[in-house]
């Protein structure tokens, strides 16, 4: 009696026969989007690779080098890894007051604008969609319906009415702006969690009823934490957004120049002075921190990314 | 008879000596009703608060005086319609880097995403599905240009589309190169240029959204298309594309709402020079101006102009959404 073997099947690919098994032609048709694929990923590193290389090549070197159309790939004969301290300590940018701002104040910036900004965002988004997806109240279906609405009308031109209004407010070039214009709990995240929340039983509530906590307590110590992975996945895209985002700290926080909006002002001065691989050199080690925290949560992000419609 | 009186347990606040532990409160069915309703609306109204507020002040408010700006004049704030002859003399003037180009060139980005971007993604997404060689690697690699900032990618964009860079090299070996100014220092090429950027690093959260709904789709269903003999392309069109519509539509939904405010770094590139401003690029640039505090004060022309493009575009978004809508979704 012959006895198969039980082929192992990982966790990765549970039906691995179906999806990779295929015909001559599709076989063709898929190395053909391989090369593609390949190609543009290709493309999507030579970015990095490219200020990596010249972040570390001399300055009169690398000019030298574009003038006369040298390969630009070339590794350095004399690597510099003093660009990135000449980037920490000689570049900066003038604020309003005529006070110097050096890359280390504009890493700090980022941080707290940041970690602002996705604090209040995300969980004013996870108190709205909470209350949205579990509660029925008198008026349940206008907010939710208010707030797609919000978050679809193609509204433009609000532009000068929002610096005239966050000028009223007394939040224009204020720390507290970004508090106050992450809190509003609908947008992106608030879609998110909203699928999050309709799909997480309503029966954890209840047990906590019935042992006597409250809404509150309901809240905060049952239903968040069963929802922190897509939590912590927003977060993270949050921050990452948040981080590159350059246009909100020009126009809005001026005086607060966060690592992108200060390299921005920066690039202007510092390169024409020439020194490029400096200034390269900035950019790495604003890019260098998120692609870390990138590698360190992709697997969450790309297990919990998931929208579902608009209807309703 | 004594009548039965129902007996609850309920919960007293900490210190309270009104009850030993061994006794059990006895609470009538409607006080406690009544009591957790009252929590409930407590908890609703202490959650809902600030975003109500804040969707009355940064939304309506903002929307209403955004209205009443684009009928006062920018220097003395007196009420006035002169607004709107400017606008459509600017909008309709054929030379010069006004709101007609402005609005013409955003048509091109918001085209480029709806009908290259979303489609190829989705192409994409079903090879990363389908578990092409190396789709870990490139499912991470994709995503670099939404972590990597546009600084960065723009730097490296622009320096090798640099007239001695590499682009001008391989040019060169074919017989060809790009001209002295570059391809952004000429209004026949600089718009184009930018557009293929924001077309090279667009593939991000669409790829990242659609491999994610197709992860989804039940193996059985696709089990059951293969052994039918279906092959890729009837895969994707019958089988995957309509499973994934959801997500699909609300994307569409979004790109469509983000009609007027598609755009390209244009600040990083030109600095709305060589006729690549867009609409979005115009009033940022109206309000940030040269970085000065107040920008140029102009409000009542960003106002006057999103004013009548909201307008068109209100009523259209809301209309193709509508139809979108009417579109079935496959339940599974």
């Amino acid at each position: 009696m012959n006895i198969k073997k039980i082929k192992k099947i990982s966790k990765e690919d549970d039906a691995p026969s179906i999806l990779t098994k295929r015909t001559k032609l599709e076989k063709v048709v898929y190395a053909i989007a391989f090369i593609i694929m390949f190609i543009y990923a290709i493309s999507l590193l030579y970015p990095l690779f490219y200020l990596t290389i010249n972040s570390f090549q001399d300055a009169l070197v690398y000019t030298d080098n574009l003038i006369k159309g040298e390969n630009p790939f070339a590794f350095p004969s004399t690597w510099h890894p003093e660009n990135y301290i000449t980037a920490i300590q000689g570049m900066y940018m003038t604020d309003s007051w005529g006070e110097k701002v050096y890359l280390p104040e504009m890493f700090f910036n980022s941080l707290w604008y940041c970690g602002m900004a996705l604090v209040a965002g995300v969980f004013s988004c996870s108190c709205t969609a909470y209350i949205l997806s579990k509660y029925r109240f008198k008026g349940r279906n206008f907010i939710y319906g208010l707030f797609i609405v919000v978050m679809t009308l193609p509204i433009t031109g609000t532009g000068g009415a929002d610096f005239k209004l966050f000028s009223d407010l007394g939040l224009y070039n204020n720390p507290l702006y970004v508090l106050i214009t992450n809190l509003g709990g609908y947008g992106f995240n608030f879609l998110v969690m909203y699928g999050v929340f309709t799909n997480v039983s309503w029966s954890y509530t209840e047990a906590v009823f019935i042992d006597g906590g409250g809404h509150f307590t309901a809240f905060f110590k049952v239903m968040l934490p069963q929802v922190i992975s897509p939590i912590i996945m927003l977060g993270v895209l949050g921050f990452i957004g948040q981080w590159n985002n350059y246009t909100t700290p020009l126009l809005y926080l001026p005086d607060f120049p966060t690592v992108s909006a200060g390299l921005y002002r920066i690039q202007k001065s510092f390169l024409r002075d020439g020194d490029k691989p400096a200034y390269y050199a900035g950019l790495m080690l604003a890019t260098i921190p998120l692609i870390v925290l990138y590698m360190c949560f992709s697997e969450k992000i790309t297990k919990n990314m998931a929208i579902g419609g608009l209807k309703g | 008879m004594q009548s039965k009186k129902k007996e609850y347990k309920t919960i007293f606040p900490e210190g309270s000596t009104d009850i030993s532990d061994n006794d059990v409160a006895v609470v009538s069915p409607k006080k406690k009703r009544n009591s957790l309703k009252i929590q409930e609306t407590v908890f609703i109204v202490v959650l809902m608060i600030i975003p109500l507020l804040h969707v009355a002040i940064f939304f309506f408010y903002k929307n209403m005086s955004a209205i009443l700006l684009a009928f006062q004049d920018a220097r003395t704030g007196d009420w006035t319609l002169d607004n709107f002859p400017k606008f459509w003399e600017q909008l309709t003037t054929p030379v010069g880097n006004n709101i007609g180009m402005a609005f013409q060139n955003t048509m091109i980005y918001f085209g480029n995403k709806i009908f290259l971007v979303m489609p190829l993604s989705l192409i994409m997404s079903f090879f990363l599905y389908k578990k092409v060689l190396g789709y870990k690697v490139f499912r991470n690699v994709y995503y670099l240009p939404a972590i990597i900032s546009s600084l960065v990618m723009v730097t490296a964009y622009t320096q090798f589309i640099n007239p001695k860079g590499p682009l001008d090299q391989m040019l060169t070996l074919f017989g060809q190169s790009l001209p002295p100014e570059g391809l952004l220092g000429r209004e026949e090429t600089a718009t184009t240029t930018i557009a293929i950027f924001v077309i090279w690093t667009s593939f991000t959260t669409d790829i990242l959204l659609f491999s994610g709904a197709m992860s989804r789709v039940p193996f059985e269903i696709i089990e059951a298309a293969k052994l039918d003999g279906c092959g890729p392309a009837r895969e994707i069109l019958s089988i995957i594309f309509p499973l994934i519509w959801p997500t699909y539509s609300t994307q569409f939904i979004f790109a469509l709402t983000g009609i007027l405010s598609a755009t390209g770094p244009i600040l990083l590139f030109t600095n709305g020079k060589y006729g690549t401003t867009t609409i979005s690029f115009w009033m940022f640039n109206e309000v940030y101006g040269d970085g000065t505090i107040g920008g140029t004060g102009s409000y009542s022309m960003i106002s006057c102009a999103g004013l009548c493009f909201s307008a068109v575009v209100v009523p259209l978004t809301l209309f193709i959404r509508w139809l979108v809508e009417k579109i079935d979704v496959a339940e599974y």
